[in-house]
């Protein structure tokens, strides 16, 4: 809210300049936004302060803020409310009826007569102006002025403009606080039609609603140049009910503010003495009837302090009596039995109802802590017992793969975790159901992400246009439907990459070579890549390449850790992307899982190896897994491994020729070359007769 | 005489063949010394001229002379030789170094790893929850009831309702995600844990959260928050204050300051908004902080006891301190990052310099 210093300077009688000031305000109360001069002629600065959303029944007024300032300047508050009594008179002109009782706690309506709506005088004029709020008329200035003065919102109805029941006897005017009735709608002062809602509040008279309440008034019964009988409204709604009908409404004014942050309904009777006071002043006439209708009296209330907890929470030592001074200070009643009884910790105080937010003993420690002045909390170690701290696994292995795919060369991607519609669909993800935002900023990012997949796609085509080959990875959460009352959050890694040439499926074997890496650092052993079987429901059936797509599998019981693949060709078209790109998926918890089997040492073989190459012509059909299982099953335990070190597919003949280099040993003893001779022989023969391959001799 | 002569040549050509770096010069030695021309070879040749007594002293000496220069030559030729010619070998060492293929971790990452490494010294465990919550972990639990003006402070993110159709056994539709929304800040990760864990502990719980609010260079709405929350009989602010410029000092390798100012968040009381001494003036006033001399970073305050309440701990027996921020905010100080949608943007210009 926009303050006016001068306003501020005359009620709290501060003489620090506006900067200090707005130091001061920062440091122990609400951080001044801005200060600035008012425009034009206006003699004044403008504090913008940010009201914390707590005090907004106090605060948001020059008096709170003025109140404040002498707390912190440690004098006597002086703006005397009790001045502010409610002059009495007849009721014969006014009539109220709260139908509603639980939502409109206080209704004080007021009759005015002869008055002469003309201009304000400067001094309104000028406050207002300061304070963002355009001057309109003698009566209306006054409402809105004593809004900024005590923050109490009031309303101003033209009294000839309502509905009188009576209006040939005496003329009384009928004011009802009620619910809206179905399909009622009323006019606003913006010449606007709000349709109510039978749960939102209304003033009105015998036949037609007048304002809504708290909120915003109508055209109906507004203050003309014509008008010279007034009703003026102070009252006190519920905040539940004016926020829930600002916000369907989208109506958000300088009075709805207040009332969703709760007044005091005490406030009301001030306001309304203010208010009449100051017309009385501008607009000429009399007050001809008051009626107030307060069922239920809000009283102080009390809450009881320990001194000790103050200073524990605080972790300060501040005086018994400093901190009765603070209390004091801000309108807070200390017991009457003062000074403290000699160990007596635990005191009593009463809490004005203007400061509804007070409701604890924390709240009245932030009190003392804050007009004390936080700055001066002093920093201490906290002692606390030595407890090694859990270890989280999960954070380990993260930071872990990490490192192993950026030493590799995979830099690291974050993206959001939506995608849209077009997205799925394009990635071939749209059959399965995904979770929708009910408030997505856009359709863009509308559905929750099953696959990290299409948004690294996105990426994909962003960054070619600056690089020709890359590695990226992500590691992020993936959303699924489940029977929980959560959805079911998986943490997925998707690597990708792309090479600026593959026309032998390079990209492919870079990353098969990227995943036993990863496996190998991550203590995985005994993978294996097998077919990639389309799986609609797993597996997204045209998101991979099926010919170029494999399934990684682990573990005696061949479970699937992931996938490893050429994005589908038709997937890559429709991201506009014009290069193969291959990618791995895998749960990244899955893995962990599966990495946690221990390390074992393997003893070093005291006896030499003997190691033979081995060379053949194979149909191109024939795989080199094939290949490799033959060697090892034909070679028995004497081959210690099998590397594959040339290959070269001659496509014209149908045919790829092979070499390995086949290491044989044994752990008990010196292997002698007959014997590898004798291995070797039966190697081929094996080969030759159930491979059909053409070993070169 | 003669034997002398002999014997100061042998000296003198060891020494010289010790010397010589090339083979040229071992060649120029050879001629020097083996040479028709050399005085060694005059000396052979005069022998003829001496007695037969001399000769048989002179002769085998001068012989075993002559091989052992030989054999030295030899012998410094073939060291020599297996030496390459450094000079030969020079490069240009200015030229650049062959680049090695390297990939790049998000700076987010980075900074993520340096605020837990802190922290995992200091003891603290790290905590982790789901990143799409229910309403009550969100906001009731969080003393942030429904309806109340509270709740505009965090803009959020809500998930449609969904019928699940699975629930055929029943043939009755359920309806499912009703109040369920994306975390919009990292909170609920400390009722979910004291719901489990007993204090004293201590925890920091960093992770992705959501606002529903419109992107510009400094608004996201996708973000991660980190949030550190100790509890213990008798924690209090000033212990805050020191964990946190214990912490900052740390990140950013020099002495900070933390300044607390009044703040309001429904699950501390007391709430402090807290600032640093600005890392690029050090507290002097720049532009970079507006001339204020200091930096705001964050929210923090002192564990509501209605969150204690909710979490199963008996009201008034425990004291604690909570405290947040974003990490993005941390790293654009540190990197001099002016534009939040990068960290988000998936391009490798920005990630491949970090």
């Amino acid at each position: 809210m926009k303050y006016s210093y001068d306003w501020l300077k005359e009620l709290s009688g501060t003489k620090l300049s506006p900067e200090k000031l707005a130091d001061l305000l920062t440091m122990r109360s609400f951080e001044v936004e801005e200060i600035k001069k008012a425009e034009g002629k206006l003699n004044d600065i403008i504090l913008d302060l940010d009201i914390l959303s707590n005090r907004g029944h106090d605060a948001l007024s020059h008096i709170g803020i003025a109140r404040e300032i002498c707390a912190l300047e440690n004098k006597k508050f002086d703006y005397d409310y009790k001045e502010l009594k409610m002059p009495s008179a007849k009721t014969d002109k006014i009539k109220v009826e709260i139908q509603n009782k639980e939502l409109c706690s206080r209704y004080i309506g007021a009759v005015m007569e002869n008055i002469e709506i003309k201009e304000s005088p400067d001094w309104i004029k000028s406050r207002l102006a300061v304070c963002g709020i355009s001057p309109i008329n003698n009566v209306v200035d006054a409402t809105n002025y004593v809004m900024l003065e005590l923050g109490q919102p009031t309303h101003a109805f033209d009294f000839r403009k309502l509905a009188n029941e009576e209006r040939t006897k005496s003329e009384c005017a009928r004011i009802i606080i009620r619910k809206a009735k179905k399909d009622e709608k009323i006019k606003l002062l913006d010449e606007s039609v709000a349709e109510l809602d039978t749960d939102d509040l209304v003033i009105s008279d015998n036949e037609k609603a007048l304002a809504i309440a708290g909120i915003k008034g109508g055209l109906d019964a507004e203050i003309t140049n014509e008008t010279k009988t007034i009703i003026l409204e102070a009252a006190n709604f519920n905040s539940l009910s004016v926020r829930k009908t600002r916000i369907r409404l989208g109506l958000k004014t300088e009075s709805s503010d207040r009332f969703e942050k709760e007044l005091d309904p005490n406030l009301a009777e001030e306001a309304m003495a203010r208010l009449i006071e100051i017309i009385s002043e501008t607009a000429g006439g009399e007050l001809r009837s008051v009626k107030d209708i307060y069922p239920k009296k809000v009283l102080p209330w009390k809450i009881k302090l320990d001194l000790n907890y103050l200073n524990n929470l605080l972790g300060e030592e501040i005086l018994d009596l400093e901190a009765l001074k603070i209390l004091k200070s801000l309108g807070i009643k200390p017991p009457l039995n003062l000074p403290l009884k000699k160990g007596e910790r635990v005191l009593e105080v009463e809490i004005p109802t203007f400061r509804i937010d007070l409701r604890t003993q924390e709240d009245l420690i932030e009190e003392v802590g804050r007009i004390y002045g936080y700055e001066k909390i002093k920093s201490q170690a906290p002692i606390v017992s030595i407890k090694p701290a859990k270890i989280n696994d999960q954070k380990i292995f993260e930071r872990t793969v990490k490192n192993i795919l950026t030493s590799g060369g995979f830099s690291e991607i974050y993206n959001y975790s939506f995608y849209s519609f077009k997205d799925a669909e394009l990635a071939g993800l749209e059959k399965v159901k995904h979770l929708e935002l009910e408030n997505p900023m856009n359709p863009e990012q509308a559905l929750m992400k099953i696959s990290l997949i299409p948004s690294l796609l996105k990426n994909i085509e962003n960054n070619l246009k600056n690089y020709k080959e890359f590695s990226i990875f992500e590691i992020g959460r993936v959303y699924y439907l489940s029977s929980e009352i959560l959805p079911e959050e998986k943490r997925m890694l998707v690597g990708a990459i792309v090479l600026e040439e593959d026309k032998k499926a390079e990209s492919f074997y870079l990353a098969k070579g990227c995943v036993d890496n990863l496996f190998l650092r991550l203590g995985i052993t005994g993978h294996y890549y097998d077919d990639f079987k389309a799986d609609l429901e797993k597996t997204f059936k045209s998101l991979w390449h099926k010919t170029r797509s494999a399934e990684i599998k682990v573990g005696a019981d061949k479970k699937l850790a992931g996938y490893l693949g050429e994005i589908n060709p038709f997937v890559l078209e429709g991201f506009g992307i014009h290069q193969r790109v291959v990618m791995f998926e895998f749960d990244l918890e899955e893995l962990r899982e599966i990495s946690e089997a221990e390390r074992e040492y393997k003893p070093i073989s005291k006896f030499p190896a003997i190691v033979r190459d081995i060379s053949m012509i194979v149909n191109e059909d024939i795989r080199i897994s094939d290949v490799l299982m033959n060697i090892q099953a034909s070679g028995g335990n004497l081959v210690l491994d099998v590397d594959l070190f040339d290959i070269f597919e001659n496509e014209k003949e149908g045919v790829k020729s092979l070499a390995f280099h086949i290491i044989f040993g044994s752990d008990k003893r010196t292997l002698e070359n007959k014997e590898a001779d004798g291995l070797m022989e039966k190697i081929i023969a094996d080969l030759e007769r159930e491979l059909k391959v053409k070993v070169r001799k | 005489m003669l034997e002398q002569k002999i014997l100061n040549i042998k000296t003198q050509a060891l020494e010289d063949i010790e010397k010589a770096q090339s083979e040229k010069e071992l060649l120029d030695l050879r001629v020097k010394y083996l040479g028709r021309k050399s005085e060694f070879n005059k000396i052979l040749k005069s022998l003829k001229n001496l007695s037969l007594e001399e000769k048989k002293k002179i002769g085998p000496l001068a012989n075993s002379v002559k091989k052992e220069i030989d054999e030295e030559i030899k012998k410094a030729e073939k060291i020599i030789k297996s030496k390459v010619d450094l000079e030969k070998e020079k490069i240009d060492i200015t030229a650049p170094g062959k680049k090695i293929k390297r990939g790049h971790l998000h700076p987010l990452t980075i900074v993520q790893n340096e605020i837990e490494n802190i922290f995992v010294s200091m003891g603290f465990e790290i905590a982790d929850g789901p990143e799409v919550e229910t309403e009550f972990y969100a906001f009731d639990a969080l003393n942030i009831p429904k309806d109340h003006p509270a709740r505009d402070a965090w803009d959020t993110f809500w998930l449609k309702a969904q019928t699940n159709a699975d629930d055929t056994q029943t043939n009755t539709d359920k309806i499912q995600y009703k109040s369920v929304l994306l975390r919009p800040h990292t909170s609920p990760v400390q009722v979910r844990y004291m719901q489990k864990n007993q204090p004293p502990f201590r925890i920091i719980a960093p992770g992705k959260c959501f606002r529903h609010e419109a992107t510009d260079a400094s608004h996201e709405h996708t973000f991660y928050q980190f949030e550190a929350l100790v509890v213990g009989d008798d924690i209090n602010a000033g212990h805050f204050k020191y964990i946190a410029e214990e912490f900052f000092s740390k990140f950013f390798k020099k002495k900070i300051k933390v300044r607390l100012r009044p703040s309001f968040f429904p699950f501390t009381e007391p709430s402090f908004e807290f600032d640093i001494n600005c890392t690029v003036c050090g507290g002097k006033g720049c532009s970079a902080c507006q001339g204020t001399g200091w930096s705001e970073i964050g929210g923090a305050g002192m564990v509501n006891q209605k969150v204690f309440e909710v979490s199963g701990y008996p009201k008034n027996k425990y004291q604690g301190f909570a405290w947040g921020f974003g990490i993005e905010r941390l790293a654009m100080i540190k990197y001099k990052i002016d534009d939040v949608r990068l960290f988000h943007g998936g391009d490798l210009r920005f990630i491949k310099q970090f």
